[in-house]
This record gives structure tokens, C-alpha cells and sequence, in this order.
């Protein structure tokens, strides 16, 4: 019982806990980003044996090719394989069970679809004068070689690709890392066992003093161990660069090339873009700052998710520090049945809501468009760029000689327009839905049941029907709004053509929709007020106005500001109405927030952007409800 | 309890046995859009394709998806290694899925000649996108000029006839124009602009759309709905249905998608759309919107539903396509066929196609939609000129476009 105890300690739990999981998590990003840079390091080789064979090729012509990939095969045993395609011709290989020049066989589509890629994506980055298509292509599928493509050049025009397979070859740059991990893992975390054991058996110090000195320990233990893995990662990285730089002055030695050109340096060590990495220099030497710039660069990602395994950790010490875990495992164990008998419809809110959200507001940090997608994930990483986009753009008008023009593609507009949308549709819905509902709860009103049924109806319609039943009655020329007006002498209304107007077309229609829910829960909690409260003010002389004054309202309240809660939410994000009768006209002026999302989403393809949209709607939403519940709990008590 | 289990597992093998059966017989999934007549004569010419492989044993399993959901279930399952084998699709979206990846498989690599050489010209350029060809296109929409018999007496052959003809039918105060259609869209304002040699995009993809020819265009349609008055204020897709079939429209432009919208009251002719005279006498050319059947990247059959695509623009499924779908195939061989030519919509579209042009697919297609609706309604409400409106919505396609189109 007694060891039990002790290991239910705080500090011993809290402390086991929270270095466990941060080392682990740690560990396991380290072991990510090397395996990464690993690899990273064998493409480069690869890259720059695949540039160099290419560059020797377009140099020496069409008919030597045969020569030069033969040559390039035999000279080392971890060189499987080389082909240059041309069309549908493969014109050269270093095989020669291959009888190279011959039209490709149907099993080479592949490589042929690729040469096309290739093709159209050194097109599209020389037309469109931006770098978005990589140039060289590993096969991901390839186990235990890199087969790499690039394209072959006649004369500097695309004339196919050149494809070589190379063997993996054991070298692991960063040496010895994986054993000098394991012990530094171990003797740290048996310190911070030692050190809890410690905590834990002087009780006798200043009251908080134990948990500072956890915290520090924690803090200090795990940052040193991630600046020491963080040291050799770094080491490993100087290393695979120096390797890269003998291996392009072995391919000049291989390709006879005399001395080793600022030229030639930066075709062959490039990215997959083709462009110059610039870090090593002719004499093989590494470009100190360069180098630094660009390892900084690929650490960024790790960097930052380290100091958010830092921050969980911390979270969690603090957790147990504090009693918060003791009392979570203390409900836990007292409503297991409880918990068990939710679980199922936990996993469903996780999978089907849970998932989709955090999917989102992580794709908000991403520059994520239809053309990228297929990129890995950390390539696409931007941070808050599209948030600074969103926010920090305050190009809301510009003036001229006729005024002020407003920009409706402005966030802070479209913005504006929501909120008044929203107070407006909630103003509309409310005081109608009072009106008819007063009317319906009228003592001895005949035919009452036919009224409300008939009132209800445009609830019970889709709202979709509803709303293109409304767009085609505002119709310009033969909408039934416009000839009501001209059979009374007025001028035909341009609906969609003015603001203004065009919201009213939308205030119009939700207008409509929403007054029924309204009277619903407004009628309901009309018939709830006892009717001696009435009666008793009539006795005391109260007059219409003063019963629905000081009566009515004040007993509506608890069911009115529920009901106003959710309709705010529903019409801020009211898509369906906008996007169907005003569809945003004019020029978008009477887009609301979420249309405006959907219409970057796509119609303009910029996904990322369009997530952080509605992660910047979701926070407006977030931030109204916590307002409103606690002005909902200061009305709760009446 | 025991016996459950047991019976449960006997179940699952059976299942699993039955899996493997099917496995050995080959089985392709295609997805399309398609509706009453042309899902029919679709699925006909799937019997038909069945019939064709007989001890193979291929089956061909068809699947017809809400077409407003449709694009987005390929784009969303497709390259994540599920759904079809084939899918049908215009050929608006194939420049997206291109650059997305992993979604379309370039067919060069499987197409002949013959292939090529049996269907109408300019056919191929709409499943062509950077050089390689993704598809084989089995059908084409472009709007032509249909005119109520009773109004029209001769169809006019150039803009001068057209404006007499449409003023002799105009009478603004009682509702009646001379010409309908949906001018303020930019599908249907593309005839007039490539009349003008206007182009969204020039042939290295850079946007085009501020040109002198798109203003020219611009001028020519508003000469049309002000100066001449022939067309009626605010058009929509109702509107000119409506006007042509009460009588009060003598002459639409519209496509075979509206054939089944015309009253039965309304005599109808057919007649391909007229020269512009202000354009150097050149004809209006519309967009040609082209379906084309796509292998899919994910397939694990590629061949066998290369071979499904290319038996969809063989000559005889075109016949049943074309006279049971109602469909304008794209085989050339079926036009000379008598019910074919005989058919006097099929004949006037086909007619049409001499002066069509196949629609932009490059996935910035869709960022242009938007700015050029806002400034055509500018245009028409002369809320701005001509010039600044196209400027305008240039500027705004062309920050969508880069935004879409970043270096890494």
C-alpha cells in the first residue's frame, strides 16, 4: 500500500509523466527528421550524379549516349541502371540487353508518362516565369535504390528525360547517434525519477518550493536533452554536406570534366527545382552561411514542433501539480459506467466532427491550393501568413473624385455586411415572430389551429426552394415584385443591382424563414405565464402596455435569449440564402463570411486561405459564445 | 455462442471465397452524370462493350452520381486511391485534376492514330492539356441560333440581316424582341468575343481577357441591347426560355440542352450563328463544351478501361449515343449515317462545330467566371465602360491566378 502510495505522488507521477512522454515525443520528431535528413542527403547524391550524367550527355551529342551511360554503369557497382527516353523512343541505355534506339514497350508507360511531366512542368515554370514543378523526380515506390529522373537537353530545348537507378548505400551520416540516444534518454529520465524520489521525500520545505524545483527540473532535463540531439543533428547535416561536395568533384573526375566551374557546381547540387542549393563551393569547400541559412530552413519545422512537445509536457507536469489529473482520474473512476456508456458517440464526434476541424484549422497554416496539394505537407507549412492576409489588410476603401469607393473583397467589409445581416435578420425574425405570436395566443381567436399551421409552413419548406422561389419574385423584369410596384405606378426596382437592395432581397427571404421558429418558442412560453398574473394586474389597474411591459417580457426572457443565442449562429452562417438570391451581387458587395470562404475554396482554388477564413468565422463565433452564455447565465436566474 | 462464431466465420469465408472468384474475372467501375434517355443509351452501349468481351469475362459496372456532387467526389476520392476506373466529365475541370495529380492518366502513351483520325477535328484539343492527352472526348455542346418559323422566315447569314430581322420583331413596350439570349453570361458572350479574336488566355496560359478584341466584342453586344435594342434587359437562362416560347423572342441562341424546353406550340428552326460583320466578316464561334471519358489514375485496370473509353467513340456506340441518348457524339463516321444527318437537330449542331471552339480546360478557367459575370452586369447597367469594367475584372483574375500559381 505503501509503494503504491508513494508512486501515486505527485511529483513522482507528475514528473515520470511528463518527462516520459515529452523525451518520447522527442525522440520520436528527432528520429522523423533524421531518417528525413537522411534521405534527403542520399537524393542529393543521387541529384547530383543524375545532373552531372545529363549535363555530360546534352555536351557530348545524341550518338554518344550509348557510351557515356555505359561508361557510367560500369565504373561503380552501385550504379544499377541508366535510360534516356526521347518520345517514345528510348534513344540510350546502359543495359545493352536493352538495343537501344527501339520504340518503349507497354510496360514503360510509366517512364514515358513521366518524360511528358517533366516535359510540361520545365513548360509551365518557363511560361508562367515562377518555380512551382519539380523538375526531378524520385520514385517513391522504388525499395533499395533511388531512381531519380531529370530531363536531357539537345541544345538547351526538353528533347526527353534521362532516368538512373542507383542502390542504397549504408551510410549513416549521423554515426553513432541512435546508441549515444539511448543512453542519454535513459539517464535522463532515471534523474528525473532520482529527483522525484527526492521531492517526494522531503516534504518539509517551503510549501510551493517542491513544485518549482519540478518544473525547473523538468524544463531543465528535457531542453537539454533536445539541444543535444538538436547539436548532432546539425553536425550530421555539415557532414552530408561535405560529402555532397566530394561527390560532385568525383563526378567531374568521372565525366572528364577538367576543373570544377561556379557554373557546374550549381546545375549539378541543386533542389528538385533544378535551382542552385549554392552551399558548396569549386574547391569543395562548404559556404558557411549559406549552408546555415538553409539548414535553418529544413529545421524550422522540427524546431517549432519541439517546443510544442515542450509545451505539452509542461501542461501536463503542471496537470499533476496542480490536483487537476488526480481529480480527472478520481470522476473517471467514478462514472466508468458513465464514460462507457458515451464512448461510442465520443469516437463518432471525434471521427466525424473532431477530425474535420482540426484538419481545417491545420490547413489554415499551410499555403495549400489546387496545385499544390500533392505536396508533402511540410513543404506547404507558411505559419499565420494567410491570417496576417486576412486580418491585416486594411485596403478597405480607396477615394476619388466621386467619392469614397468601397472595397467589397475586403474582409472588414464583408465582415460589416454579416454582422448587419445577422442583427438585422434576428431583429426581423424576433419582432415578427412576437407580433404573430401574441396575435395566436389571443383567448377564443377561431380557426387558431388553421392560422398557426399555415404560419409554420414556410419553416416546413427546404430553404433552398424557398430560396429561389424569392430570387425569381424579384426578378427585374418579370419578378412579382416589380409588377405589384408598377401596377401602383412605380418604377421596376434593379433588385440585385444596388447594396442596398440586394440585401433587402435577403433580409426579405430570411425574413420569411425565420419568423416561424420564433413564434414557436415564443408562443410556447406565452402559454406557460400563468394566466392569475394577468388577472391580478388587471385588478390592480395595469393597462395593456404596462402587463406586456412588466409581465410578458420579463417571463419571455429565459426562452427568448436561448432561442436569439442559436439564431445569431445560424444566420452568421446562413450560407444558403445569400448564395441563392443575391448570390453576392453586386460584385460581391453581399458576400457574408462564409459564401465568401466557399467562393475562395472554389471558385479561386486556395484552399489553405479559405480554412483560414473560416477559422477566423469560428473564432468570431467562439468569442460571441462565451459572451453570450454568461450574459445568458446572468438572465438564467429569473 | 460457439455455433455463432462458427456460423459467422463459415459466412466470412464464403464471402471472402466469393471475393476471390470475382477477382479473377475482370470488372470496371465507371461514373458519370447521366439521366434519363442518356443514361439508357449509355448503359446500352455498356451491354454492348459486355457483349464484345465475351470469355473474358469482364463486367462493367455503371454508376451514375448527382452531377453537383460529382466533380468533388472525383477530385476527393480519386487520388486517394478509390473510386472509378473511368469517369466522364466535361472538359472544364481536366486542367485542375492535371495539376493536382494523381487523379487523370495521360492516355498518349495508348492512343493510334486510327483512334485520332475517326473523330471530328478539334475534338482531341479539349482532353489535351500541356502537350499530353487525358482523355477521349465523347461528345460536344456549343450554342447555335434557333428562331420560331412563324417570326423568322429565313435564318440571316450575317449581323447586318440579323438586326433587320430582329427590329422587324422588336417591340420593347409589349415585351417582344428580336433576340434573346443570355448575353450578361460569359459562356454565352465567348461566341461574339472569339468572333473579335479574343481569347481568355493566350497560348502560353498568360490571361488575355484585356484586350482590344474583348472590348470590340463588348461594344458590338451592347450596339445590340442599346443602340439597336433588340435584346431584352437582365436575360437569365428563364427569361429567354420563356420569351421564346411565349412568342415573344424571334431568335435565341442556345444549345441542345434547350431543345427539350421549347414548347411543342413553337415551330423551331435551327441555323448556325451569323457572321459579324464589325469583326471583319468573321462568324461568332462559341465554346464548345467537350465530355470526355477519363481513365482513372487510381485504376488498376488502365488498359482494359483504355479499351472501354476508346470503344465509347467507335462508331457504333456513337450511333446509339447519338439517336437514343440524343448525345452530339464526336465520331465522324456517324453523320453520314441517314438517321443522323436526317435528324435536323444532331445536323444543325454538327453544322455548328465548322465554327466552334473548344473551351479553355486550365483550372484558372473557373477564377474567371466570377469577374467577368460582375463586369458584364457593370457593362449592361453602365455602372462602367467597357474598358475599365475589363480591366477590372482582368486585375482581379489575374491576383487570383498568381495567388494560385506561387513559386516554391
Amino acid at each position: 500500500m505503501s509503494l503504491k502510495r508513494w508512486f501515486s505522488g505527485i511529483y513522482i507521477l507528475g514528473l515520470t509523466v511528463a518527462v516520459t512522454v515529452t523525451l518520447a515525443l522527442s525522440a520520436w520528431l528527432f528520429h522523423g527528421a533524421e531518417r528525413d535528413q537522411w534521405l534527403q542527403y542520399e537524393r542529393r547524391l543521387a541529384q547530383v550524379e543524375a545532373n552531372a550524367l545529363a549535363d555530360a550527355l546534352s555536351a557530348a551529342g545524341p550518338d554518344e549516349i550509348g557510351r557515356i551511360l555505359k561508361a557510367w554503369q560500369s565504373s561503380r557497382p552501385e550504379r544499377q541502371s541508366a535510360v534516356v527516353i526521347a518520345g517514345m523512343e528510348m534513344i540510350g541505355s546502359a543495359k545493352s540487353e536493352d538495343q537501344a534506339p527501339r520504340r518503349l514497350i507497354r510496360a514503360e508507360k510509366p517512364l514515358y508518362d513521366l518524360a511528358n511531366q517533366l516535359r510540361a512542368a520545365r513548360e509551365t515554370n518557363l511560361s508562367e516565369g515562377v518555380v512551382r514543378k519539380k523538375l526531378i523526380v524520385f520514385d517513391e515506390q522504388a525499395k533499395d535504390a533511388f531512381v531519380v529522373t531529370v530531363p536531357y537537353l539537345d541544345k538547351g530545348e526538353f528533347a526527353g528525360v534521362l532516368q538512373i537507378r542507383m542502390r542504397h548505400v549504408e551510410t549513416d551520416v549521423s554515426g553513432t547517434v541512435s546508441y549515444a540516444g539511448a543512453a542519454l534518454w535513459i539517464s535522463i529520465f532515471l534523474a528525473a525519477i532520482v529527483l522525484a524520489a527526492l521531492l517526494h521525500a522531503r516534504p518539509e520545505m517551503p510549501r510551493d518550493a517542491p513544485k518549482i524545483v519540478a518544473l525547473a527540473a523538468f524544463l531543465g532535463l528535457t531542453l537539454f536533452y533536445q539541444s543535444q540531439r538538436l547539436e548532432t543533428f546539425a553536425a550530421a547535416d555539415l557532414e552530408s554536406t561535405r560529402r555532397v561536395a566530394s561527390a560532385v568533384a568525383d563526378a567531374a573526375k568521372q565525366h572528364d570534366v577538367k576543373a570544377v566551374s561556379p557554373a557546374i557546381v550549381s546545375r549539378w547540387d541543386t533542389d528538385q527545382y533544378q535551382r542552385p542549393l549554392g552551399v558548396i563551393r569549386t574547391d569543395g569547400a562548404v559556404v558557411g552561411d549559406a549552408r546555415d541559412k538553409l539548414f535553418a530552413e529544413r529545421a524550422k519545422l522540427l524546431e517549432r514542433s519541439l517546443w510544442a512537445v515542450e509545451a505539452l509536457g509542461l501542461v501536463l507536469l503542471l496537470a499533476y501539480l496542480l490536483g487537476y489529473m488526480r481529480r480527472l482520474a478520481d470522476t473517471v473512476r467514478h462514472h466508468a459506467a458513465a464514460y462507457a456508456y458515451v464512448a461510442p458517440a465520443m469516437v463518432g464526434m471525434l471521427v466525424l466532427v473532431f477530425f474535420p476541424f482540426l484538419y481545417g484549422i491545420t490547413l489554415a497554416f499551410t499555403d495549400t491550393t489546387l496545385f499544390n496539394e500533392s505536396l508533402p505537407f511540410s513543404e506547404r507549412w507558411v505559419g499565420l501568413v494567410n491570417f496576417f492576409a486576412i486580418l491585416g489588410d486594411f485596403n478597405l476603401f480607396t477615394r476619388n473624385a466621386d467619392g469614397v469607393i468601397w472595397n467589397y473583397q475586403n474582409f472588414y467589409w464583408t465582415l460589416m455586411v454579416t454582422i448587419v445581416w445577422t442583427l438585422t435578420n434576428v431583429t426581423v425574425g424576433v419582432t415578427l415572430g412576437f407580433i404573430l405570436a401574441l396575435i395566436l395566443n389571443t383567448d377564443n381567436l377561431k380557426g387558431k389551429a388553421i392560422y398557426r399551421v399555415i404560419l409554420i409552413l414556410p419553416w416546413a419548406i427546404p430553404n433552398y426552394i424557398t430560396a429561389l422561389v424569392w430570387r425569381g419574385m424579384f426578378h427585374p423584369q418579370f419578378g412579382v415584385i416589380n409588377q405589384i410596384l408598377q401596377l401602383f405606378g412605380m418604377q421596376p426596382v434593379g433588385w440585385f443591382d444596388g447594396v442596398v437592395s440586394s440585401f433587402f432581397t435577403g433580409l426579405a427571404t430570411n425574413g420569411w424563414l425565420s419568423f416561424p421558429f420564433m413564434m414557436v418558442v415564443i408562443l410556447g412560453a406565452l402559454q406557460s405565464i400563468p394566466k392569475d398574473m394577468y388577472e391580478a394586474a388587471e385588478v390592480e389597474g395595469a393597462t395593456r402596455w404596462q402587463r406586456l411591459r412588466h409581465i410578458t417580457l420579463p417571463l419571455l426572457r429565459p426562452t427568448l435569449v436561448p432561442a436569439i443565442v442559436l439564431s445569431v449562429v445560424w444566420t452568421f452562417n446562413m450560407f444558403n440564402i445569400i448564395f441563392l438570391v443575391s448570390g453576392g451581387e453586386p460584385a460581391g458587395a453581399n458576400e457574408i463570411l462564409i459564401t465568401k470562404a466557399y467562393k475562395i475554396a472554389f471558385e479561386n482554388y486556395q484552399y489553405a486561405y479559405a480554412a483560414a477564413y473560416s477559422t477566423v468565422i469560428f473564432v468570431i463565433l467562439l468569442v460571441y459564445g462565451v459572451f453570450q452564455t454568461r450574459v445568458t447565465k446572468a438572465t438564467e436566474s429569473y | 455462442m460457439n455455433i455463432t462464431i462458427r456460423k459467422l466465420c463459415a459466412t466470412a469465408a464464403a464471402f471472402a471465397g466469393l471475393g476471390w472468384v470475382q477477382a479473377q474475372a475482370a470488372e470496371l467501375t465507371i461514373w458519370h452524370a447521366y439521366r434519363g434517355g442518356e443514361k439508357t443509351a449509355f448503359e446500352k452501349v455498356v451491354k454492348m462493350f459486355e457483349a464484345k468481351q465475351v470469355g473474358k469475362g469482364v463486367t462493367v459496372n455503371t454508376l451514375a452520381i448527382p452531377y453537383d456532387a460529382y466533380a468533388d467526389k472525383i477530385s476527393a476520392a480519386v487520388p486517394r486511391g478509390k473510386g472509378p476506373d473511368v469517369f466522364i466529365y466535361a472538359q472544364d475541370r481536366l486542367g485542375g485534376w492535371v495539376e493536382s495529380g494523381k487523379t487523370v492518366e495521360p492516355v498518349d502513351f495508348f492512343l493510334d492514330k486510327q483512334t485520332k483520325d475517326q473523330l471530328l477535328p478539334g475534338m482531341m484539343e479539349a482532353m489535351t492539356y500541356k502537350g499530353s492527352v487525358y482523355g477521349l472526348p465523347i461528345n460536344y455542346k456549343s450554342i447555335t441560333l434557333i428562331y420560331n418559323k412563324a417570326l423568322v422566315k429565313a435564318p440571316p447569314k450575317n449581323s447586318a440581316e440579323l438586326v433587320k430581322i430582329a427590329k422587324e420583331n422588336t417591340k420593347a413596350d409589349s415585351g417582344r424582341y428580336g433576340l434573346a439570349y443570355w448575353y450578361t453570361n460569359f459562356y454565352f458572350h465567348a461566341a461574339l468575343m472569339n468572333a473579335f479574336g479574343g481569347h481568355v488566355f493566350d497560348k502560353d496560359g498568360k490571361l488575355a481577357i484585356n484586350s482590344k478584341e474583348s472590348v470590340a466584342a463588348i461594344n458590338q453586344m451592347m450596339k445590340w441591347y442599346k443602340t439597336d435594342g433588340i435584346m431584352p434587359p437582365e436575360p437569365s437562362e428563364a427569361l429567354v426560355a420563356s420569351l421564346f416560347n411565349e412568342g415573344k423572342a424571334a431568335m435565341v441562341l442556345n444549345g441542345p440542352w434547350f431543345i427539350g424546353e421549347i414548347s411543342p406550340k413553337v415551330d423551331f428552326g435551327l441555323a448556325v450563328l451569323p457572321v459579324i460583320d464589325e469583326a471583319g466578316k468573321k462568324p461568332m464561334r462559341p465554346w464548345l463544351t467537350i465530355e470526355g471519358a477519363y481513365v482513372s489514375a487510381a485504376s488498376k485496370q488502365k488498359e482494359l478501361a483504355y479499351e472501354f473509353a476508346k470503344f465509347l467513340v467507335s462508331e457504333e456506340a456513337g450511333l446509339v449515343l447519338a439517336l437514343e441518348g440524343r448525345q452530339l457524339h464526336t465520331n465522324k463516321g456517324i453523320y453520314n449515317d441517314k438517321r443522323v444527318s436526317g435528324d435536323r437537330v444532331l445536323k444543325a449542331f454538327h453544322d455548328q462545330l465548322a465554327t466552334a471552339e473548344a473551351m479553355p480546360n486550365r483550372a484558372e478557367m473557373t477564377m474567371v467566371w466570377s469577374p467577368a459575370t460582375t463586369a458584364m452586369n457593370k457593362i449592361t447597367k453602365g455602372n462602367a465602360t467597357p474598358e475599365a469594367a475589363i480591366k477590372e475584372a482582368a486585375d482581379n483574375i489575374q491576383s487570383s491566378i498568381d495567388a494560385l500559381r506561387k513559386s516554391r
